[in-house]
Protein backbone atom coordinates (compact mmCIF):
# COMPACT_ATOMS: atom_id res chain seq x y z
CA UNK A 1 0.00 0.00 0.00
CA UNK A 2 1.48 3.27 -0.86
CA UNK A 3 1.17 4.73 2.55
CA UNK A 4 1.85 8.36 3.26
CA UNK A 5 5.47 9.55 3.37
CA UNK A 6 7.43 7.80 0.63
CA UNK A 7 6.57 8.07 -3.04
CA UNK A 8 3.87 5.54 -3.75
CA UNK A 9 4.97 2.43 -5.50
CA UNK A 10 2.86 -0.54 -6.43
CA UNK A 11 5.77 -2.97 -6.54
CA UNK A 12 5.06 -5.88 -4.19
CA UNK A 13 8.50 -5.84 -2.55
CA UNK A 14 8.58 -2.12 -1.77
CA UNK A 15 5.00 -2.34 -0.62
CA UNK A 16 5.63 -5.13 1.83
CA UNK A 17 8.91 -3.79 3.14
CA UNK A 18 7.44 -0.43 4.03
CA UNK A 19 4.33 -1.35 5.93
CA UNK A 20 5.28 -4.71 7.34
CA UNK A 21 5.57 -3.62 10.93
CA UNK A 22 2.22 -1.83 11.01
CA UNK A 23 0.52 -4.73 9.31
CA UNK A 24 1.85 -7.16 11.87
CA UNK A 25 -0.09 -5.26 14.52
CA UNK A 26 -3.25 -5.22 12.43
CA UNK A 27 -3.19 -8.65 10.77
CA UNK A 28 -1.35 -10.63 13.42
CA UNK A 29 1.82 -12.65 12.98
CA UNK A 30 0.33 -14.96 10.33
CA UNK A 31 -0.29 -12.01 8.06
CA UNK A 32 -3.35 -13.25 6.23
CA UNK A 33 -7.13 -13.52 6.40
CA UNK A 34 -8.91 -15.60 9.00
CA UNK A 35 -11.25 -18.57 8.58
CA UNK A 36 -13.82 -17.98 11.29
CA UNK A 37 -15.14 -21.48 11.91
CA UNK A 38 -16.62 -21.85 14.46
CA UNK A 39 -17.88 -18.30 14.30
CA UNK A 40 -16.75 -15.91 17.00
CA UNK A 41 -13.23 -17.30 17.38
CA UNK A 42 -10.41 -14.75 17.80
CA UNK A 43 -8.36 -13.63 14.79
CA UNK A 44 -5.28 -15.55 15.90
CA UNK A 45 -7.28 -18.80 15.90
CA UNK A 46 -8.99 -17.89 12.63
CA UNK A 47 -5.71 -17.28 10.79
CA UNK A 48 -4.47 -20.61 12.10
CA UNK A 49 -7.73 -22.18 10.88
CA UNK A 50 -7.14 -20.81 7.36
CA UNK A 51 -3.65 -22.31 7.38
CA UNK A 52 -5.26 -25.56 8.55
CA UNK A 53 -7.62 -25.46 5.54
CA UNK A 54 -4.55 -25.27 3.31
CA UNK A 55 -2.81 -28.06 5.25
CA UNK A 56 -5.79 -30.38 4.89
CA UNK A 57 -5.62 -29.95 1.13
CA UNK A 58 -1.84 -30.11 0.87
CA UNK A 59 -1.47 -33.38 2.74
CA UNK A 60 2.13 -32.64 3.71
CA UNK A 61 4.00 -35.68 5.04
CA UNK A 62 7.38 -35.65 6.85
CA UNK A 63 10.19 -35.08 4.39
CA UNK A 64 7.91 -33.58 1.73
CA UNK A 65 9.60 -30.92 -0.37
CA UNK A 66 7.41 -27.81 -0.26
CA UNK A 67 7.74 -24.62 -2.30
CA UNK A 68 6.11 -21.67 -0.50
CA UNK A 69 5.43 -19.10 -3.23
CA UNK A 70 5.15 -15.55 -1.90
CA UNK A 71 6.40 -16.61 1.51
CA UNK A 72 6.27 -13.15 3.10
CA UNK A 73 8.34 -13.20 6.25
CA UNK A 74 8.44 -16.97 6.47
CA UNK A 75 5.90 -17.70 9.18
CA UNK A 76 4.13 -20.46 7.26
CA UNK A 77 7.32 -21.93 5.83
CA UNK A 78 8.73 -22.28 9.32
CA UNK A 79 5.51 -23.82 10.57
CA UNK A 80 5.46 -26.33 7.71
CA UNK A 81 9.05 -27.27 8.52
CA UNK A 82 8.75 -27.42 12.31
CA UNK A 83 5.29 -28.89 12.77
CA UNK A 84 4.96 -31.03 9.66
CA UNK A 85 8.52 -32.09 8.96
CA UNK A 86 8.55 -30.55 5.49
CA UNK A 87 11.68 -29.39 3.71
CA UNK A 88 10.59 -25.93 2.68
CA UNK A 89 11.92 -23.42 0.19
CA UNK A 90 10.18 -20.07 0.62
CA UNK A 91 10.43 -17.59 -2.23
CA UNK A 92 9.47 -13.93 -2.36
CA UNK A 93 10.40 -10.94 -4.53
CA UNK A 94 11.22 -9.00 -1.35
CA UNK A 95 14.83 -8.99 -0.18
CA UNK A 96 13.68 -7.79 3.22
CA UNK A 97 11.24 -10.69 3.35
CA UNK A 98 14.04 -13.18 2.64
CA UNK A 99 16.21 -11.64 5.36
CA UNK A 100 13.40 -11.65 7.93
CA UNK A 101 12.35 -15.19 7.07
CA UNK A 102 15.93 -16.49 7.21
CA UNK A 103 16.33 -14.87 10.62
CA UNK A 104 13.07 -16.40 11.81
CA UNK A 105 14.17 -19.88 10.72
CA UNK A 106 17.57 -19.41 12.40
CA UNK A 107 15.96 -18.23 15.62
CA UNK A 108 13.97 -21.44 15.69
CA UNK A 109 16.97 -23.57 14.77
CA UNK A 110 15.23 -24.75 11.59
CA UNK A 111 17.63 -26.00 8.94
CA UNK A 112 14.75 -27.32 6.84
CA UNK A 113 13.25 -23.92 5.99
CA UNK A 114 15.33 -21.97 3.46
CA UNK A 115 14.50 -18.72 1.70
CA UNK A 116 15.50 -17.24 -1.63
CA UNK A 117 14.61 -14.08 -3.52
CA UNK A 118 12.78 -15.39 -6.56
CA UNK A 119 9.72 -14.50 -8.62
CA UNK A 120 6.91 -17.04 -8.43
CA UNK A 121 5.92 -16.34 -12.03
CA UNK A 122 9.40 -17.32 -13.32
CA UNK A 123 11.02 -19.17 -10.46
CA UNK A 124 14.08 -20.64 -12.19
CA UNK A 125 13.87 -23.83 -10.11
CA UNK A 126 14.39 -27.32 -11.58
CA UNK A 127 11.50 -29.29 -13.08
CA UNK A 128 9.76 -31.86 -10.86
CA UNK A 129 11.58 -30.84 -7.69
CA UNK A 130 8.72 -30.34 -5.21
CA UNK A 131 5.95 -32.49 -3.75
CA UNK A 132 3.77 -29.53 -2.81
CA UNK A 133 3.54 -25.96 -4.09
CA UNK A 134 1.87 -23.69 -1.55
CA UNK A 135 0.57 -20.20 -2.43
CA UNK A 136 -1.16 -18.61 0.54
CA UNK A 137 -2.71 -15.24 -0.33
CA UNK A 138 0.16 -14.19 -2.54
CA UNK A 139 -1.20 -14.65 -6.05
CA UNK A 140 -3.29 -11.46 -6.17
CA UNK A 141 -0.11 -9.39 -6.37
CA UNK A 142 1.28 -11.39 -9.30
CA UNK A 143 0.19 -9.82 -12.57
CA UNK A 144 1.28 -12.87 -14.58
CA UNK A 145 -1.09 -15.38 -13.01
CA UNK A 146 -0.62 -17.84 -15.83
CA UNK A 147 3.13 -17.72 -15.18
CA UNK A 148 2.56 -18.54 -11.52
CA UNK A 149 0.37 -21.53 -12.30
CA UNK A 150 2.48 -22.94 -15.14
CA UNK A 151 5.68 -22.55 -13.11
CA UNK A 152 4.04 -24.21 -10.13
CA UNK A 153 2.92 -27.12 -12.30
CA UNK A 154 6.38 -27.41 -13.84
CA UNK A 155 8.27 -27.76 -10.56
CA UNK A 156 5.86 -30.32 -9.10
CA UNK A 157 6.64 -34.02 -9.27
CA UNK A 158 3.97 -36.21 -10.90
CA UNK A 159 1.32 -36.72 -8.22
CA UNK A 160 2.39 -33.48 -6.52
CA UNK A 161 -0.15 -31.00 -5.20
CA UNK A 162 -0.72 -27.31 -5.73
CA UNK A 163 -2.69 -25.50 -3.03
CA UNK A 164 -3.70 -21.87 -3.17
CA UNK A 165 -5.96 -19.52 -1.28
CA UNK A 166 -6.54 -15.89 -2.07
CA UNK A 167 -8.91 -13.00 -2.53
CA UNK A 168 -11.10 -13.61 -5.57
CA UNK A 169 -13.45 -11.67 -7.82
CA UNK A 170 -16.94 -13.11 -7.71
CA UNK A 171 -18.54 -11.36 -10.67
CA UNK A 172 -17.77 -9.27 -13.70
CA UNK A 173 -17.47 -5.62 -12.74
CA UNK A 174 -18.69 -3.50 -15.70
CA UNK A 175 -16.47 -0.63 -16.75
CA UNK A 176 -18.93 2.05 -15.71
CA UNK A 177 -19.15 0.51 -12.24
CA UNK A 178 -15.35 0.51 -11.92
CA UNK A 179 -15.48 4.16 -12.96
CA UNK A 180 -18.24 4.93 -10.49
CA UNK A 181 -16.45 3.18 -7.61
CA UNK A 182 -12.93 4.18 -8.66
CA UNK A 183 -12.22 5.95 -5.38
CA UNK A 184 -12.91 2.72 -3.51
CA UNK A 185 -10.73 0.69 -5.87
CA UNK A 186 -8.00 3.33 -5.69
CA UNK A 187 -8.09 3.19 -1.90
CA UNK A 188 -7.59 -0.58 -2.02
CA UNK A 189 -4.69 -0.15 -4.45
CA UNK A 190 -3.15 2.46 -2.19
CA UNK A 191 -3.42 0.23 0.85
CA UNK A 192 -2.79 -3.26 -0.52
CA UNK A 193 -0.70 -2.67 -3.63
CA UNK A 194 -1.40 -3.38 -7.27
CA UNK A 195 -3.67 -6.35 -6.72
CA UNK A 196 -5.67 -8.12 -9.40
CA UNK A 197 -8.39 -10.48 -8.35
CA UNK A 198 -9.59 -13.32 -10.56
CA UNK A 199 -12.61 -15.61 -10.26
CA UNK A 200 -11.90 -19.06 -8.82
CA UNK A 201 -13.04 -20.54 -12.13
CA UNK A 202 -10.29 -18.64 -13.95
CA UNK A 203 -7.69 -20.27 -11.72
CA UNK A 204 -9.25 -23.65 -12.43
CA UNK A 205 -9.28 -23.05 -16.19
CA UNK A 206 -5.64 -21.95 -16.23
CA UNK A 207 -4.56 -24.89 -14.09
CA UNK A 208 -6.35 -27.29 -16.41
CA UNK A 209 -4.63 -25.61 -19.33
CA UNK A 210 -1.22 -26.37 -17.84
CA UNK A 211 -2.12 -30.01 -17.32
CA UNK A 212 -3.18 -29.98 -13.68
CA UNK A 213 -6.24 -31.79 -12.35
CA UNK A 214 -8.29 -29.43 -10.19
CA UNK A 215 -9.81 -31.51 -7.42
CA UNK A 216 -11.09 -28.84 -5.07
CA UNK A 217 -12.44 -25.33 -5.62
CA UNK A 218 -14.15 -23.78 -2.60
CA UNK A 219 -15.57 -20.32 -2.02
CA UNK A 220 -14.91 -19.38 1.61
CA UNK A 221 -16.05 -15.77 1.41
CA UNK A 222 -18.56 -16.13 4.24
CA UNK A 223 -16.00 -17.79 6.51
CA UNK A 224 -13.46 -15.01 5.93
CA UNK A 225 -15.88 -12.05 6.24
CA UNK A 226 -15.32 -11.45 10.00
CA UNK A 227 -11.65 -10.74 9.22
CA UNK A 228 -12.37 -7.06 8.56
CA UNK A 229 -13.99 -6.40 11.92
CA UNK A 230 -11.04 -8.15 13.58
CA UNK A 231 -8.54 -5.95 11.69
CA UNK A 232 -10.46 -2.83 12.71
CA UNK A 233 -10.41 -3.94 16.34
CA UNK A 234 -6.62 -4.26 16.10
CA UNK A 235 -6.39 -0.82 14.47
CA UNK A 236 -8.21 0.59 17.46
CA UNK A 237 -6.23 -1.34 20.03
CA UNK A 238 -2.82 -0.45 18.53
CA UNK A 239 -3.76 2.98 17.13
CA UNK A 240 -0.85 4.84 18.73
CA UNK A 241 1.83 2.48 17.52
CA UNK A 242 0.36 2.14 14.04
CA UNK A 243 0.17 5.92 13.76
CA UNK A 244 3.84 6.13 14.70
CA UNK A 245 4.69 3.62 11.95
CA UNK A 246 2.51 4.73 9.04
CA UNK A 247 1.05 8.03 10.18
CA UNK A 248 -2.50 9.00 11.06
CA UNK A 249 -3.39 9.09 7.36
CA UNK A 250 -2.04 5.57 6.89
CA UNK A 251 -4.10 4.28 9.78
CA UNK A 252 -7.20 6.09 8.54
CA UNK A 253 -6.72 4.68 5.04
CA UNK A 254 -6.38 1.20 6.45
CA UNK A 255 -9.55 1.44 8.51
CA UNK A 256 -11.47 2.80 5.52
CA UNK A 257 -10.10 0.00 3.34
CA UNK A 258 -11.56 -2.60 5.70
CA UNK A 259 -15.00 -1.03 5.27
CA UNK A 260 -14.60 -1.00 1.47
CA UNK A 261 -13.56 -4.65 1.44
CA UNK A 262 -16.37 -5.62 3.77
CA UNK A 263 -18.88 -3.93 1.46
CA UNK A 264 -17.36 -5.72 -1.55
CA UNK A 265 -17.65 -9.03 0.31
CA UNK A 266 -21.26 -8.30 1.24
CA UNK A 267 -22.34 -7.33 -2.28
CA UNK A 268 -20.53 -10.39 -3.67
CA UNK A 269 -18.04 -8.41 -5.74
CA UNK A 270 -15.00 -9.80 -3.99
CA UNK A 271 -14.51 -12.77 -1.72
CA UNK A 272 -12.08 -15.51 -0.85
CA UNK A 273 -11.36 -18.87 -2.39
CA UNK A 274 -9.23 -21.92 -1.81
CA UNK A 275 -8.28 -24.65 -4.25
CA UNK A 276 -6.22 -27.72 -4.80
CA UNK A 277 -4.90 -29.22 -8.03
CA UNK A 278 -2.86 -32.35 -8.58
CA UNK A 279 -0.24 -33.01 -11.22
CA UNK A 280 -1.22 -36.24 -12.97
CA UNK A 281 1.06 -39.14 -12.07
CA UNK B 1 -6.74 21.85 -30.91
CA UNK B 2 -8.74 19.61 -28.62
CA UNK B 3 -6.95 16.54 -29.85
CA UNK B 4 -3.55 17.97 -28.85
CA UNK B 5 -4.85 18.82 -25.40
CA UNK B 6 -6.28 15.32 -25.14
CA UNK B 7 -2.87 13.88 -25.97
CA UNK B 8 -1.29 16.09 -23.29
CA UNK B 9 -3.86 14.94 -20.72
CA UNK B 10 -3.10 11.29 -21.55
CA UNK B 11 0.66 11.89 -21.22
CA UNK B 12 0.23 13.61 -17.87
CA UNK B 13 -2.01 10.79 -16.66
CA UNK B 14 0.49 8.11 -17.70
CA UNK B 15 3.34 9.94 -15.99
CA UNK B 16 1.37 10.25 -12.78
CA UNK B 17 0.47 6.55 -12.93
CA UNK B 18 4.17 5.65 -13.32
CA UNK B 19 3.52 4.01 -16.67
CA UNK B 20 6.38 3.42 -19.03
CA UNK B 21 5.61 4.55 -22.54
CA UNK B 22 7.32 5.79 -25.65
CA UNK B 23 5.62 7.59 -28.48
CA UNK B 24 1.83 7.62 -28.29
CA UNK B 25 1.14 6.24 -31.74
CA UNK B 26 -2.46 5.87 -32.86
CA UNK B 27 -2.32 2.08 -32.95
CA UNK B 28 -0.82 1.75 -29.46
CA UNK B 29 -3.12 -0.44 -27.33
CA UNK B 30 -4.35 1.03 -24.07
CA UNK B 31 -4.24 -2.43 -22.54
CA UNK B 32 -2.14 -5.59 -22.89
CA UNK B 33 0.82 -5.31 -25.24
CA UNK B 34 0.61 -1.51 -25.12
CA UNK B 35 0.15 0.83 -22.18
CA UNK B 36 -0.97 -2.07 -19.97
CA UNK B 37 -3.76 -0.12 -18.29
CA UNK B 38 -5.95 -2.19 -16.01
CA UNK B 39 -9.66 -1.50 -15.63
CA UNK B 40 -9.16 0.88 -12.71
CA UNK B 41 -6.52 2.86 -14.59
CA UNK B 42 -8.77 3.04 -17.64
CA UNK B 43 -11.58 4.28 -15.37
CA UNK B 44 -9.27 6.90 -13.92
CA UNK B 45 -8.17 8.04 -17.38
CA UNK B 46 -11.82 8.23 -18.36
CA UNK B 47 -12.57 10.47 -15.37
CA UNK B 48 -9.55 12.71 -16.01
CA UNK B 49 -10.61 13.22 -19.62
CA UNK B 50 -14.17 13.99 -18.60
CA UNK B 51 -12.96 16.51 -16.02
CA UNK B 52 -10.94 18.26 -18.72
CA UNK B 53 -13.33 18.13 -21.65
CA UNK B 54 -16.79 17.49 -20.21
CA UNK B 55 -17.10 14.17 -22.01
CA UNK B 56 -14.92 11.15 -22.67
CA UNK B 57 -14.94 8.21 -25.06
CA UNK B 58 -15.08 5.58 -22.30
CA UNK B 59 -18.35 6.60 -20.72
CA UNK B 60 -20.25 8.22 -23.57
CA UNK B 61 -19.09 6.28 -26.61
CA UNK B 62 -20.89 3.26 -27.97
CA UNK B 63 -17.87 1.01 -27.48
CA UNK B 64 -14.87 1.30 -25.22
CA UNK B 65 -11.76 2.60 -26.98
CA UNK B 66 -8.97 0.07 -27.40
CA UNK B 67 -6.17 2.27 -28.68
CA UNK B 68 -4.69 5.73 -28.18
CA UNK B 69 -5.94 6.63 -31.65
CA UNK B 70 -9.51 5.74 -30.75
CA UNK B 71 -9.39 8.02 -27.71
CA UNK B 72 -7.97 10.88 -29.77
CA UNK B 73 -10.46 10.30 -32.58
CA UNK B 74 -13.29 10.98 -30.12
CA UNK B 75 -11.95 14.49 -29.61
CA UNK B 76 -11.08 14.93 -33.26
CA UNK B 77 -14.66 14.22 -34.17
CA UNK B 78 -16.00 16.44 -31.42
Amino acid sequence: MGTTEAAPSHEPDVHYDRVHEAWRLILGSEFHYGYFVPSGIPLVDATAALTEQMLQRAGITPGARVLDVGCGTGHQSCQLASEHGAEVLGITTSGTGVAAATELAASRGLATARFEQRDGTANGLPDASFDVVWALESSHLMRDRKGLLSESARVLVPGGRFVLCDIIRRREIPFLEVRERRDEFALLRSVYGDAHMLPLDDYAAMLTEVGMEVDDLTDISDETLPTFAAWRANCEEHADEITRLIGADGLDEYVRSTHVLEAFWNDRTLGYGILRATKPA
Amino acid sequence: MTVDRARAVIVEFLQRANKEFGELTDDLSLYGGGLELDSLEAAELSAVLEDEFGSDPFSTGDTLPETVGEVLAFYNAA
